[in-house]
């Protein structure tokens, strides 16, 4: 059993979201306009869930190297490269987990590079694979505020893969639909953030590490009641724990918060090394991602724009910086470790001295690591070790 | 017999042992390869200090500590800032080039790590890179400072890459570069990367490591092109075994209940 029922919980509902992906079905990137395919009537699957879960089973050491022979350089998104390995050589493990016999096949693929621009590439090579129409929302990059003129751009956007998946599916989206399908993400996504919050209280009842995992509703669920059901059971459960002062860190010491890409690979191990040392990673910007209040059902389409076109990954580091010092704050931070990922730039922010000037702020410290999201040729695990120890002794000393 | 403590630093190419006394006063210094092919060595290395010494406490450091089973495992910084603390008390900047890496340590006058930097996972500028270097240069290591001494050149490897370093040097040797201008250039090489770290200002260097013990000329290299108040620590090779020497020390100040059966009858764990 594990430590949470909701890590239980999960198992079940993941299983009947997997079995249940069939035609009509699109693909989209994790913060893309997913109600918008729902409303229309799509199941909806999302590459970069594979992509992690190729990393969390460490069988993308597997498949990165075929993706190489492709064509596919191996310093550019290992997402993209365990993704499109295993697809040429024929392999998921959702056939194992789940009895798929391969990634579902889409009828159209939709993203949005409020991430990063590897996406185009990523979900282009499936396009090209499968010849279904993929449609590109391509918002303002690397902004400090979102302005109503962004917006405008973005929902302009969306008007054309409405139109799109409309074709496909052979009648026009129901906005009440979408309204609905937007107030159950909002609802969602307020849970999922009230749950986060509970790691605010010390000693927390959850980790970085629990988030990795269970955020899985709110990025493959996100719009279904599902998700609102998941979430509120999960809240019930860490406020118990709350009240019975049950940590998810025995002996809490030190609070960490992660910044950056989760090393897929090495969930278990970094969690055993940091709860070894008594050091509680309680919060991130990779789990914060999926934070939305800006979700309306009165008005979806220009929500949901704002929404995902302010997400931390697509900000300037000004904006990311003032990001980073509130949740440092409301976290109670006594140090921030920043992933470098050697195949994500575009999710990687230590690289123009965010580190330097975050510390300079607000006085925490900060460590960076290298290693990779999912190419575990990138992580040295006795450098990280030794970093890391190494760290957490000192921000006790500090503490002192 | 009084008690003594047992300081084990596995690095990446020697582990290094100290011992000392309840007056922190080194009373033993070993050094053997890490990577010997017979386990025995290190067995036998460990057996003899227990056997000479009334051990009270081990504290295992460096990338391998985890391989020997030790009262306190703590990382080669932390313990390098405490065993340079024993006779430096004050402020100050370590910087430690090993085997396969390259560490600074901001350390205060009582040896807790107040800042710390290491390099990434790459090996230039490290013990391993001139080594290697050395190798394809048909260079002696022992004479490695004795020859760039007699250098002037400015001539340095461009390569950051160790493999490509070599390819490098092969045409140095090709193109007919003097041995010693050879040799310079190598520590040129580790000088430029040291210089791209995070030092601070204000504050004295100290050098250990494994890498400083063996190559004295690049202690003075490293002050010419720094422009720092760089010292080097007593017996480089062992600062960072002495400072877990003295933390197995600490630990058993720390008012805890003392062992009951002797470190001599423990078995090694195997790697």
């Amino acid at each position: 059993m594990s430590r949470l029922r909701s890590q239980d919980k999960l198992k079940s509902i993941l299983k009947d979201y997997f079995v249940c992906l069939s035609s009509p079905l699109a693909w989209c990137t994790s913060v893309g306009p997913a109600e918008i395919l729902r409303a229309l009537g799509f199941n909806v699957y999302f590459p970069e869930n594979h992509g992690a879960l190729l990393g969390a089973s460490r069988t993308a050491g597997k498949y990165i190297p075929r993706a190489h022979q492709a064509g596919y350089d191996d310093e550019i998104c290992s997402y993209l490269t365990a993704d499109i390995g295993a697809y040429l050589m024929g392999e998921t493990p959702l056939s194992q987990a789940y009895g798929l016999p391969s990634i579902p096949r889409p009828d159209l693929i939709v993203f949005n590079t409020n991430q990063c621009r590897e996406v185009a590439e990523w979900f282009g090579f499936f396009g090209r694979e499968f010849g279904c129409p993929v449609v590109g929302i391509m918002p303002p990059r690397h902004i400090t505020e979102v302005s109503q003129a962004d917006i405008d751009n973005v929902v302009g956007q969306f008007e054309k893969a409405i139109k799109i998946g409309g074709e496909i599916m052979g009648r026009p989206l129901d906005y009440g639909r979408l309204k609905e399908t937007v107030a159950l993400s909002k609802q969602g996504a307020v849970l999922w953030r009230e749950v986060l919050e509970t790691a605010r209280k010390a000693p927390s009842p959850l980790t970085f590490w629990d988030g990795t995992i269970l955020m899985a509703p709110i990025v493959m669920l996100r719009g279904t009641q599902v998700c609102v059901d998941f979430y509120q059971e999960m809240l019930d459960e860490l406020r118990q724990l709350m009240n019975a002062k049950q940590a998810a860190v025995p002996d809490e010491q030190v609070r960490l918060f992660w910044e950056g890409m989760p090393i897929w690979g090495r969930l278990r191990a970094l969690s055993d090394l940091f709860a070894e040392n008594h050091a509680a990673v309680v919060a991130s910007t990779y789990c914060n991602s999926w934070v939305f209040d800006c979700f309306n059902p009165e008005d979806p389409l220009r929500s949901m724009a704002e929404a995902y076109t302010r997400v931390f990954i697509n900000r300037s580091e000004d904006a990311k910086l003032g990001i980073l010092r509130e949740l440092l704050d409301n976290y109670h931070i006594d140090g921030i470790v920043f992933h470098d990922s050697k195949t994500c730039f575009n999710n990687t922010n230590s690289r123009f001295n965010l580190p330097g000037r975050l510390q300079k702020a607000t006085g925490v410290p900060s460590l960076t690591i290298d290693g990779d999201l999912n190419d575990l040729r990138f992580f040295s695990e006795g450098q990280v070790r030794t970093k890391i120890e190494t760290f957490v002794e000192l921000l006790k000393t500090l503490k002192q | 017999m009084n008690g003594s403590f047992l300081g084990i630093d596995l690095g990446s190419s020697y582990t290094k042992f100290i011992v000392i006394d309840e007056g922190a006063i080194i009373v033993d210094a070993e050094v053997i390869p890490t990577l010997s092919r017979r386990r025995e060595v290190l067995d036998k290395a460990m057996s003899g200090i227990l056997s000479r010494f009334n051990i009270q406490c081990i504290c295992a450091t460096g990338y391998g500590r985890r391989n020997v089973q030790a009262d306190l495992h703590k990382t080669e910084l932390i313990c390098a800032a405490a065993g340079v603390s024993v006779t430096h008390k004050m402020h100050k900047s370590i910087l430690d080039i090993g085997g396969e890496d390259i560490k600074i340590i901001e350390s205060d006058a009582n040896g807790s790590v107040v800042d710390f930097y290491m390099n990434n996972k790459c090996s230039a500028g490290t013990g391993t890179f001139i080594t290697e270097i050395a190798d394809r240069a048909e260079l002696d290591i022992a004479e490695m400072s004795t020859l760039a001494s007699k250098s002037k050149s400015d001539r340095t490897i461009n390569s950051f890459c160790t493999v490509f370093a070599k390819s490098e040097i092969l045409g140095w040797k090709f193109g007919g570069v003097p041995i010693e201008d050879i040799a310079r250039g190598i520590y040129l090489a580790v000088v430029d990367r040291v210089h791209k770290l995070p030092l601070k200002k204000g504050m004295p260097l100290f050098l250990c490591g494994g890498v400083i013990a063996h190559h004295p000329f690049l202690a003075g290299l490293l002050a010419e092109r720094l422009q720092a108040d760089i010292r080097v620590v007593e017996q480089p090779q062992y600062a960072v075994a002495l400072g877990a020497a003295r933390l197995a020390q600490e630990e058993m100040m720390s008012a805890k209940p003392v062992r009951e059966s002797p470190w001599i009858t423990r078995k090694l764990s195997k790697t």
